[in-house]
């Protein structure tokens, strides 16, 4: 379709704007600087004038105050410098990639639902789901689950949390040459499964890691524990120089097969799949040149106030006493809320100065003239050039697409991610970032935007910078056998 | 699901702890349907049931856990994914296909209190207890056509039991379909690509016109979509095992040392004898399915000839060697009428063929003993049929081979009314003294 002469206009007068504001202490500053340029120019010796200063500075103050000047200044720089928030480095992570044995094609869990689950009217409310989905036919479930009916033991559990766990961790410490002793801080997230030992402390087991390591084991927070873990890293790094940190997300599903009929709980059956990150954050400098991100912003919402919210996802037990988690059908209306408030927080971190200015303009505008203006959305794709949205639906999918205003690509990683692993909960928005980075599209400077929702109700951020093109292909990214099948299109109604 | 044995207590301990689960192809089929012939279709209430049984010497040093089990059984079905969908209905005719969706095979792990050697030693019926006895019904959607079953014996030793609807190939299919696994199993990677346009002709070459309808063919139900008939009387199956040093003497008995016919050698003794017990209805009528041309290797298919026998004399005062000549050289094929007849309501209509009448099936070239673990086959193999009529069935299949004998005789099953196996059996010893 060609673009209609007045919405180019309305472009480049938009881009005009843009460089006005954007640049606008630049654009101030060249007229002076050309100015104070040509008055030097026209002295008559240009080239004695900085010798003029250093001689009068010479005669005007003593040594003792010469020195103390240069202290002062040192002083004052040091302070700066040592007031600034440590950089924290994204230095690598791996993603797990679940074997083809455990993938779970339509039909197979349609079926499968069929022998377990004995309400006809379920079986058909699940199939209406998963042929809405948006997941594809490569899914995983754990190998518990597999069996007709399932068998989710305590012991099958901890395989599933050994297997993807330790998957992704020896996977981590080969690409970044870490040693398990270095590590400094673990920080595990796993919403629904939490044993006694924790599973960090079944890492330490495993890797035997030093006796005075800071330990962390988070449950319940839900989806978007992945970046409170890296909050919580984060702030450890700047309490703590010279440290390593190893976050690990992901979510055991044997314990939490939904096994009852009823509908609103058999939803995450359809939509959660195996599946798990771990992440090397760093605050050493050594760490700097092989780092790939690092990490500008987290911010996050809390919606728990509400009680609307925080009941939206919830863990109950129906009448059979079989628990599962139960979604409220309000969810995208609360889920539009809480995205609402977490970007009014983060968009003055992020955003340029034209945008900001516009979204003043705007409310203002709302607040004094007339009420019934539209909101001004902010233009994000101004912000970030990638964007990670987690996975957790493809109703979440499209309804950040439509409030942010984001184009299909943009929103790409988060499809395909759901495609092809489903919704991995926490660890979705590493699959995510891994998608981008497969298809070679992260550019040295990029900005990256990964956006969580989860129980309580929260809607997490993390911004990272890159520091590097990515050019190499990685062996072991778990799109390396798949990449080049993607993007796909996906349907809105799979026939089954 | 129809169980055609009584489980007892004694039974369930001798099998137990099974667990079910999907195996399916690795890679995902997309949009192929399969299209079976109406030679297959004129088969699907028949069911093969084949026991492979290894020693532990075969399985040690394999890696069987169950992780790389799987990824065995994965990589085995990225190329007969057929086995792995599931039968739907065309909307215009009712004829059933197989849409390729790979919903899997459905895979029972279990295990057993006994070792291969007792194994060896008990009644033919007992091995039922190592393959799942499924039919496909009462939900086309829903009902795999094919369940494999590993048991694993307290001696180290393990049986697969392959429950196969007879839609998808002969038992010589069945053979190739195992015989593959083998190599993955022991970790080796296949070379090939899978093959997405498997769906056999419809085309039948017949010699004379289809003029009349075929003798060895029965007519039933409707069943609908549960593919399955109530066992007409209660069936007994037994076996036995005839080396080649007795088929050789049974040859040289009816005088053609030339030529050792062991199926229709085998098949004449039995009929008699079956004949002999029978007296006032002896079978005139019987069904002989001899394998067809050999075709493509890889690919699962019907290839036998279903053909009929009418004796036009009383067999049971018969001489072996004209009953012999007979199965030789009169045998009328009606293969292409049986795809005639079936082609007419692809969708509507039910047959039987094995056990319309007494039904003779020589298996004796089918590869079982190809399937080879840690370069040695199985110790033994049997195979059953169910979705039988009433006249029942006789198997002549490949002997057990052992000290590298490249033909060990054969093992011959039987399944037949209970009413008269025992007579049968006390009958069959006077010409074969050893079989138990």
């Amino acid at each position: 379709m060609a673009p209609s002469v007045s919405s180019l206009k309305t472009k480049y007068i938009k881009l005009g704007y843009q460089y006005l504001v954007n640049h606008f202490i630049t654009l101030l500053l060249i007229p002076l600087i050309l100015s104070l340029s040509l008055h030097l120019l026209q002295q008559p010796s240009s080239s004695s004038s900085s010798s003029r200063l250093l001689t009068t500075l010479h005669t005007h103050l003593t040594p003792f105050q010469l020195l103390s000047l240069t202290l002062l200044i040192s002083f004052l720089a040091a302070l700066y410098y040592t007031s600034r928030p440590r950089a924290v480095y994204l230095v690598d992570y791996a993603c797990f990639k679940p074997p083809l044995t455990c993938r779970v094609p339509f039909s197979t869990f349609m079926e499968h639902s069929r022998l377990i689950v004995h309400d006809q009217k379920s079986v058909e409310f699940q199939m209406r789901i998963l042929e809405r989905s948006g997941l594809g036919e490569e899914t995983c479930l754990p190998p518990a689950i597999h069996y007709i009916p399932p068998n989710p033991t305590m012991e099958a559990a901890r395989e599933e949390a050994r297997f993807v766990i330790f998957s992704c961790l020896d996977n981590l410490f080969k690409r970044t040459g870490l040693k398990p002793k270095d590590v400094d801080i673990l920080i595990v997230n796993c919403s629904l499964f939490s044993p006694t030992p924790s599973l960090s402390a079944m890492v330490i087991n495993k890797y035997k890691m030093r006796s005075n390591i800071k330990s962390f084991n988070l449950s319940g927070m839900g989806c978007s524990a992945g970046l409170i873990s890296v909050d919580l890293a984060r702030d450890l790094l700047q309490a703590r120089p010279n440290s390593n940190a190893v976050v690990i997300s992901t979510e055991i599903i044997t314990p939490n097969y939904y096994q009852g009929s009823e509908r609103a709980m058999l939803l995450p059956n359809c939509l959660f799949r195996m599946g798990g990150a771990a992440i090397f954050l760093s605050n050493k400098a050594a760490y700097r040149r092989q780092a790939k991100y690092r990490l500008l912003h987290v911010v996050r919402t809390h919606r728990g106030s509400d009680d609307r919210a925080y009941k939206c996802v919830f863990e109950v037990e129906d009448k059979e006493g079989k628990s599962g988690i139960s979604l409220s059908k309000d969810l995208m209306a609360i889920a539009g809320e809480a995205l609402k408030s977490n970007i009014t927080t983060l968009g003055p971190l992020v955003l340029p100065a034209s945008e900001q200015l516009l979204f003043l303009f705007s409310l203002i505008g709302r607040k004094l003239i007339n009420p019934k203006w539209k909101p001004y959305i902010p233009d994000f794709k101004q912000a970030f050039e990638h964007f990670c949205i987690h996975a957790g639906g493809r109703a979440v999918i499209d309804e950040l697409q439509k409030n942010l205003q984001l184009s299909d690509e943009h929103v790409e990683a988060s499809r395909m991610t759901l495609h092809r692993f489903g919704n991995t909960s926490s660890s979705s928005l590493w699959y995510e970032l891994s998608y981008i980075e497969a298809k070679g599209r992260i550019r040295k400077g990029d900005r990256v935007w990964q956006i969580a929702f989860g129980s309580g109700f929260k809607c997490n951020s993390a911004v990272w910078k890159s520091l590097k093109s990515d050019k190499k292909p990685m062996e072991d990214s778990p799109w390396v056998d798949c990449i080049h099948r993607y993007p796909v299109h996906i349907p809105d109604i799979v026939r089954l | 699901m129809v169980n055609y044995n009584n489980k007892g207590e004694d039974e369930e301990r001798l099998v137990y702890g099974h667990r079910l689960s999907s195996i399916g192809p690795a890679k995902v089929t997309g949009e192929v349907i399969y299209e079976p012939s109406n030679i297959d279709l004129a088969m699907k209430l028949h069911y093969l049931r084949v026991v492979y049984l290894f020693d532990k010497e075969a399985v040690e040093g394999l890696n069987l856990s169950l992780i790389k089990l799987k990824e065995a059984l994965f990589s085995w079905l990225n190329f007969y994914y057929e086995t792995c969908g599931r039968f739907r209905r065309s909307d215009d005719t009712g004829r059933p296909y197989i849409k390729c969706n790979d919903c899997g095979m459905r895979f029972v792990e279990a295990k057993s209190s006994l070792t291969l050697e007792e194994w060896l030693n008990l009644p033919a019926n007992s091995l039922r207890l190592l393959v799942p006895h499924h039919v496909i019904g009462p939900e086309l959607n829903f009902s795999p056509p094919t369940f494999l079953q590993m048991t694993f014996f307290e001696c180290g030793g393990l049986s697969f039991g392959l429950s196969w609807t007879h839609v998808l190939g002969d038992a010589f299919s069945v053979a190739t379909f195992m015989n593959s696994l083998g190599p993955l199993l022991k970790g080796l990677q296949p070379t090939s690509s899978p093959n997405f346009h498997k769906s056999p002709s419809n085309t039948y070459n017949s010699a004379k016109a289809v003029t009349f309808d075929p003798l060895s063919m029965k007519k039933v139900g409707p069943v609908g979509d549960n593919w399955a008939i109530d066992p007409p009387c209660e069936m007994d199956s037994c076996s036995f095992h005839l080396t080649t040093q007795q088929l050789a003497q049974l040859c040289e008995s009816e005088g053609d040392s030339s030529l050792i016919q062991p199926f229709e050698s085998i098949s004449a003794v039995i009929w008699r004898a079956i004949a002999k017990i029978k007296v006032g209805s002896e079978p005139n009528v019987v069904t002989v399915i001899k394998p067809g041309p050999k075709a493509d290797d890889t690919f699962l298919r019907n290839n036998q000839v279903v053909s009929s026998l009418k004796a036009d004399f009383s067999v049971a005062k018969a001489h072996v060697r004209d009953l012999v000549a007979l199965i030789c050289n009169q045998p009328e094929d009606e293969t292409a009428q049986i795809a005639e007849q079936v082609g007419q309501d692809p969708g509507g209509s039910d047959f039987i063929i094995y056990g319309a009448n007494l039904t003779f099936v020589d298996l004796g070239g089918a590869e079982f003993y190809g399937f080879e673990l840690k370069g040695s086959g199985p110790e033994l193999v049997n195979c059953f049929v169910d979705g039988l009529g009433k006249k029942g069935v006789v198997l002549v299949l490949p002997g057990p081979k052992s000290v590298k004998h490249k033909d060990e005789g054969r093992l011959v099953t039987l399944i037949l009314p209970k009413s008269y196996l025992e007579e049968l059996k006390e009958e069959l010893k006077k010409e074969w003294p050893l079989i138990t």
